[in-house]
């Protein structure tokens, strides 16, 4: 039976936590604003009163000791669900992650369990600044024992979080705070999702555009624009960062004659491109016929002020621009580029949202 | 606050706790230099007293954590001994199958939960530990309640972390000590100070000052005393872990003593200088085993012979838990890539 809401994502984050809370008794939902009055944008809204102060709680300013505090009441059976309102918070518990949570049950031979996810939220926008907006899925992917995820669509997001929960291992759960807003379908009644695989977000036949995150929306727009002129790009939302699904892209690659853009929103230097491309190239190399493209923020971080910040993020103008210069096309770039342009400010995703955010 | 004198089986009782750690440590010691365990090796002799102290007052149901420095930690919670030498051997009889060495220990039976070697990286984890513990028992409260018109619900499990005076400088230290008051769990945080983080002295590291009284300062119920006698570890424990089981929140007992062998290995390195001349013989001189020996007989509560037999039966033990550990089998190659995950 298909019972399909639209809500926005940010929706689907509040809807998937709340039926982890009824359907887990043992979660524990914590956060440096988890409870106040603007319940982490909206997505722990309700929450606290609907499952007592005692499950749904705020913490003291301790992201290092509070993640390993978490570990512990994981390891005595409850299912923590630890909340920072942006990633570069959880940069403070990178020794209890890295050490503790994604070693715990290899290093004591299966005998112990984690059962813990990390809900982290990269910001951007309305001058988020060098030390709000990092995307750091790369360098935590890049840790074995932890399962990172980022989905895009308000769908993924649901059943993605209610997974991540049911999950027994550590779980950083990356959600891009331009998603927040963005209305998708959501199938309560879906059976319970694996946390791996990529997501067809659009069939096509040309060229392949491997993205994450926000930049798989950015590459939707591009496909959309590009359809109009004729261009056929599938899209694949490469929603798990680790483990990372190259099967689904070399799959992809030999429908679309090896053609390869991949789309990350994060630095060139820590993008999980790399990672995704090193491995194409070592266990399908003979699909990639063409030297592939990586659209990926330029190596510094994001000034805050909007006046240079609005040339810091590539979209799907540059996603593209490169399509058509990798597909021989060219001629149409300006016209395709002046049909991507909006006159909305770069620095705010929609005009719903009002600063500050 | 009411201290009690051990009884006289309890005196003999932690007696026989500390030799049997003090006897493994040794064996291990003079086994080591076989080449045979290959990890690692932090001993705690000289420390035994504080281990067998607080662990007198546990039962299986209350947790333990712990940090590098464990084997004392984990046998005076009633860790199995066959099986942390053969951990030590890297076979796959050991208590983690081999995967941790002398630095990770776990005996779940024994509610020994586990020691690890980042320092202070146990200390969040016993106080969640805790944390979980306290909210199931609210919750069975709360059950019971209804049930049975409110009465009084079973005392607490509690968790006990040990760490040393070093771990006092990391600041996930104090980020669990907060937590522990505002939640007031039933934690007790057993700081063995040694004086020495590795080769470097407390004074190098801390202002002078005691650690117990920054504890306090956080709201913490906090003792202070000789680490390197059993009998008064015994009797502050006591009051620390009725006092966590009672729900009066985290207790704090900093503990004085002394390492005698090397940081890591199974020698002594007095050679080295960086203690003070004479130093460690004053610290051999109150051996918390000689000393608990010395009451003993003092009052008359065991005899010569009767401690050379326990002594015969402790080697003899230990012996034979060397004896199954050497005959463990090796873990496959295969098993190296099983439980990356749940």
């Amino acid at each position: 039976m298909r019972d399909v809401v639209m809500m926005s994502y940010g929706e689907a984050i509040r809807a998937a936590l709340d039926d982890a809370l009824a359907k887990f008794p043992e979660m524990l939902l914590i956060g440096e604003g988890v409870p106040d009055p603007k319940t982490i944008f909206g997505t722990t809204q309700g929450l606290r009163e609907k499952y007592g102060a005692e499950r749904v709680l705020d913490m003291p300013l301790a992201e290092n000791g509070m993640t390993g505090i978490c570990i512990g009441a994981a390891l005595a059976g409850m299912r923590p669900v630890l909340v920072h309102q942006r990633i570069d918070f959880a940069l403070l518990s990178v020794d209890q992650l890295v050490n503790n949570a994604a070693k715990w049950h290899y290093m004591f031979d299966g005998q112990q369990q984690v059962p813990l996810v990390i809900r982290v939220i990269i910001g951007r926008g309305w001058g988020q600044g060098p030390q709000h907006s990092q995307s750091l899925q790369a360098m935590f992917a890049q840790v074995p024992g932890l399962k990172v995820v980022m989905p895009t669509t308000a769908g993924d997001a649901y059943h993605f979080m209610l997974a991540a929960i049911a999950d027994n291992n550590p779980v950083l759960f990356i959600e891009h705070r331009w998603l927040h807003h963005i209305q998708g379908e959501v199938d309560k009644h879906c059976p319970m999702a694996e946390l791996s695989g990529a997501a067809l977000l659009r069939q096509g036949t040309e060229i392949t555009l491997a993205a994450f995150s926000h930049m798989s929306i950015e590459a939707l727009k591009a496909a959309t624009v590009l359809a109009s002129y004729g261009i056929d790009a599938e899209v694949l939302d490469m929603r798990c960062v680790s483990p990372l699904d190259v099967e689904s892209v070399a799959a992809s690659l030999a429908k679309t004659g090896g053609k390869l853009v991949i789309a990350d929103c994060a630095p060139e230097l820590a993008s999980t491109g790399h990672q995704l491309l090193s491995k194409l190239v070592l266990t399908h190399g003979h699909h990639l016929q063409q030297v592939p493209r990586l659209i990926a923020y330029p190596n510094h971080p994001v000034p805050t002020s909007h006046f240079v910040a609005n040339h810091y993020y590539p979209g799907a103008e540059q996603i593209a621009s490169a399509v058509l210069d990798m597909l021989d096309r060219s001629e149409l770039t300006e016209s395709v580029i002046g049909a991507l342009q909006s006159d909305l400010p770069k620095d705010q995703p929609d005009r719903s949202f009002v600063g500050p955010f | 606050m009411t201290v009690m004198s051990p009884a006289p089986a309890d005196l003999k009782h932690l007696y026989y706790q500390m030799l049997r750690i003090r006897r493994a440590e040794e064996a291990i010691a003079r086994r080591y230099a076989e080449q045979q365990m290959r990890c690692p090796t932090h001993l705690c002799i000289g420390e035994e007293a504080i281990a067998v102290g607080v662990c007198a007052h546990l039962t299986a149901q209350d947790k333990v954590f712990s940090n590098h420095r464990g084997h004392g930690h984990y046998l005076a919670k009633g860790g199995d001994l066959p099986r942390l030498l053969a951990e030590l051997y890297g076979y796959a009889e050991g208590c983690c199958g081999g995967r941790g060495g002398s630095m990770h220990l776990t005996d779940l039976e024994a509610g020994f939960v586990a020691s690890t070697p980042i320092v202070g990286g146990t200390v969040p984890l016993a106080a969640g530990y805790a944390w979980a513990e306290q909210m199931k028992k609210s919750d069975a409260a709360q059950g019971s309640a209804s049930v049975a018109g409110g009465r009084m619900p079973e005392a607490t499990n509690v968790v006990v972390i040990f760490f040393g005076d070093g771990c006092f400088e990391e600041g996930v230290m104090h980020e669990t000590l907060n937590f522990a008051v505002l939640k007031q769990l039933p934690l007790l945080f057993i700081c063995e100070n040694n004086q020495y983080s590795v080769m470097t002295p407390l004074a190098e590291r801390q202002p002078k000052r005691d650690i117990y009284k920054i504890a306090a300062a956080h709201g913490l119920n906090t003792f202070s005393g000789d680490g390197n006698r059993a009998d008064e570890v015994f009797q502050l424990a006591q009051s620390a872990v009725t006092n966590a089981r009672n729900g009066l929140g985290p207790q704090f007992l900093e503990l004085h003593t002394h390492r005698w062998p090397e940081h890591c290995g199974p020698n002594e390195d007095d050679d080295l200088g960086y203690r003070s001349a004479g130093e460690l013989a004053e610290w051999k001189l109150r051996c918390p085993l000689l000393q608990t020996r010395q009451m003993l007989l003092g009052l008359q509560l065991s005899n010569d012979a009767e401690l050379v037999q326990m002594d015969a039966q402790l080697t003899e033990e230990i012996e034979q838990a060397f004896a199954w550990a050497l005959q463990g089998s090796r873990p496959t190659i295969d098993s190296m890539r099983q439980h990356l995950y749940a």
